[in-house]
């Protein structure tokens, strides 16, 4: 199986025209090949040369590293001034010029431009300013995510955000975001009691449940940076509320009510209209809804038949069938952003493994093992990535996985993490 | 001085005629005198004058003056007697109010003293018998079926609530880590509905119960293994 995945990263690779010659050479090249790029040193005015080099240069490769499709140039590096054929001989097949300059008014300002060493060709130029005069790392990820855009029509995701709930205390368990690669952890929340399930629509507002008032409320925010604030029940008392998710177009919030005769369902909230409607038939065990990218289809988890399993349904409650077939408990499920897979997590032995289930074959592929748990996938925005929780160290910490699962990466050292999104960051 | 010797009886005579035709006080002028005793009188004892100071005592002409100044003087003493007497019943009266509304003060203080004692101690029979009765019930592992084991504790909470009809009890689902937060969220949901309706078959209204689910999310104890899932897989009960 994870032959199988790579065949599809480099399928995904394939792009027509400009990069037919180098597309050969990645399809031919094995499993792991990957576009080769080599940087000269950064050239700086108005800064110190050798902390940008250090800094940005390391930030680059991690994020090139991750995304799985660039591989950077360590050994054998030609001079800076070396001609580009020096530098295509020692294997780079895209050489990139960088240059710094902190302007007057203390924008820093990079120039970042890449050749083909086989065509002699630019294949990408981009300037980058940063009127905050932020951090180096910002302008690393911006432009690994512009180079693997420039190579696979999809934007990377090195500069996405990952929100997650942490415990801070007993009882007490708040918002939190980190970088995607680890740094830059922010607390969102401090409503100093339980919040849970968080969930961030495209235009990255959150959604999330709070017991900040005893009873549970579903939390968030009606505009783009706007306040906290109730969505739902918009008065009185709700009964069990979990699992808040917004429809693709952000206007619609997918969330789970539960009654006092045991039984929770998937509801939709209409945020204009202010408008609930049940979905499912207060038959059981319904819940953790999952959109489709058109947002006319839902994944959940119910215990209709006995074990909690995942299943699938129209937006409006029809068309109901059973996806997972294999395993006594399947939960979680997870929209892939492209709509073709769905991952999961099924439980064997006391503890959950990450599943992909690919609707075109109707098969389940798994992509962990091991004696540890796994729990909680969330796709990255480019498809490429799970972002999970698992105990592999002890404290429930956030880890990345590729498709194949080989490439399992602990995202951040922090403890206590659960319920990770990943969404984009610009 | 052949005429001198009549000037003598003629003296006498003008004297005592003089003295014979001096005219009789008439009543008004009596009346208008012995008034002006009776304030002489009055003043005189306001002044703290003793009754024998009297000034017409030796005024024979004029015994009405003298009975007038003591009809005043013995009028103001009665009166003083009366405004003193009339002032010590009142304080008498006040004194007694005073001593009426501390008594029932203290009586009210008593009562209320009681009263809360009585109260706090129906409030500790009341916690007693509620830290008696609101234990915890368990469940296996991803099931929400009422065990036989713990009716007894349910049927003691429907006897709880049958003794203190005022109680009002909210049931708080968990679950142990082994699941999916958003699932053990459900799952705890259906747990405390389980209880509920369980009480309900045991004759104690549905509506003094509230119900809540914290899934997995605050766990009694924080190891892996079954003694630990086992505590947390509960119904916890708790006075609202």
């Amino acid at each position: 199986m994870p032959q199988f995945i790579h065949r599809i990263l480099l399928c995904a690779l394939v792009a027509p025209g400009l990069w037919a010659q180098q597309t050969e050479v990645v399809l031919s090249a094995t499993s792991s090949a990957k576009l080769v790029l080599a940087m000269t040193s950064p050239k700086t005015s108005g800064l110190d040369g050798a902390a940008v080099a250090a800094e940005f240069t390391a930030v680059l490769k991690r994020d090139l590293d991750e995304s799985g499709v660039i591989a950077m140039l360590q050994e054998r590096l030609p001079a800076d001034g070396a001609p580009t054929k020096a530098w295509k001989e020692a294997g780079a097949q895209w050489l990139l010029h960088t240059r710094f300059t902190k302007a007057a008014k203390g924008d820093l300002e990079m120039e970042a431009s890449a050749l083909d060493t086989a065509a002699e060709k630019g294949v990408f130029n981009r300037t980058y300013i940063d009127k905050r005069s932020g951090p180096l790392r910002y302008f690393a990820h911006y432009l690994a995510d512009d180079l693997v855009g420039r190579l696979t029509g999809e934007k990377g995701v090195a500069s996405s955000r990952i929100v997650f709930v942490r415990q801070v205390s007993n009882g007490v368990k708040e918002l939190f975001q980190v970088d995607r690669d680890g740094a830059g952890a922010m607390q969102l929340t401090r409503h100093g009691s339980l919040s849970l399930s968080p969930a961030v629509s495209a235009d990255g507002r959150l959604a999330y449940v709070t017991y900040k008032g005893g009873p549970p409320e579903i939390w968030g925010q009606r505009k783009k940076d706007g306040p906290h604030e109730r969505l739902y029940p918009t008065s009185g008392a709700g009964g069990m509320l979990s699992s808040p998710t917004w429809s693709p177009d952000g206007k619609r919030l997918a969330f789970v009510q539960g009654d006092r005769r045991g039984n929770s369902d998937i509801m939709v909230l209409d945020l204009a209209a202010s408008r609930a409607k049940r979905l499912t038939d207060g038959n059981g065990i319904n819940t953790e809804p999952s959109w489709n990218p058109n947002g006319n289809q839902l994944a959940f988890t119910s215990d209709r038949e006995g074990g909690p399993q995942v299943f699938l349904m129209q937006d409006d409650g029809s068309n109901l069938r059973r996806l997972t077939s294999e395993g006594l408990y399947n939960a979680s499920p997870a929209w892939s952003p492209n709509g073709a897979m769905v991952a999961y997590v099924s439980r064997f032995e006391g503890k959950f493994d990450l599943f992909i289930y690919k609707l075109g074959e109707g098969k389940a592929y798994q992509i962990t093992t091991g004696v540890s748990t796994s729990e909680s996938p969330a796709w990255s925005p480019d498809e490429r990535h799970l972002v999970f929780t698992s105990n592999r160290f002890g404290s429930s910490q956030l880890f990345t996985t590729d498709l194949s699962g080989r490439q399992i990466v602990r995202l951040s050292e922090l403890g206590g993490c659960q319920s990770p999104r990943w969404i984009r960051g610009r | 001085m052949r005429y001198g010797i009549y000037l003598v009886p003629a003296a006498i005579v003008l004297t005592l005629g003089s003295l014979a035709c001096k005219p009789p006080k008439t009543a008004e002028e009596i009346k208008a005198e012995t008034q002006a005793a009776f304030n002489e009188g009055v003043q005189a004892f306001k002044d703290g004058k003793a009754r024998t100071a009297n000034p017409f005592l030796n005024d024979k002409d004029n015994p009405h003056k003298m009975q007038g100044w003591n009809d005043g003087w013995d009028k103001a003493a009665a009166d003083k007697a009366a405004a003193d007497k009339a002032a010590a019943e009142k304080a008498v009266v006040v004194d007694q109010a005073a001593a009426d509304a501390k008594a029932a003060a203290a009586r009210k203080a008593a009562e209320e003293a009681a009263r809360k004692a009585a109260e706090a101690e129906r409030a500790a029979v009341f916690r007693a018998a509620a830290d008696k009765a609101l234990a915890n019930i368990h469940f296996d592992y991803d099931k929400a079926e009422i065990k036989e084991s713990d009716r007894a504790i349910l049927q003691s909470i429907a006897d709880f609530m049958k003794a203190y009809p005022t109680a009002r009890v909210e049931i708080a689902g968990n679950c142990d880590e082994r699941g999916t937060n958003e699932y053990n969220l459900a799952l705890g949901n259906k747990r405390a509905a389980a209880a509920l309706a369980y009480l309900k078959t045991l004759g104690v209204d549905e509506a003094r119960f509230s119900t809540i689910s914290y899934g997995k999310e605050k766990p009694l104890c924080t190891e892996a293994n079954e003694a630990c899932w086992n505590q947390n897989r509960r119904d916890e009960f708790r006075l609202r």
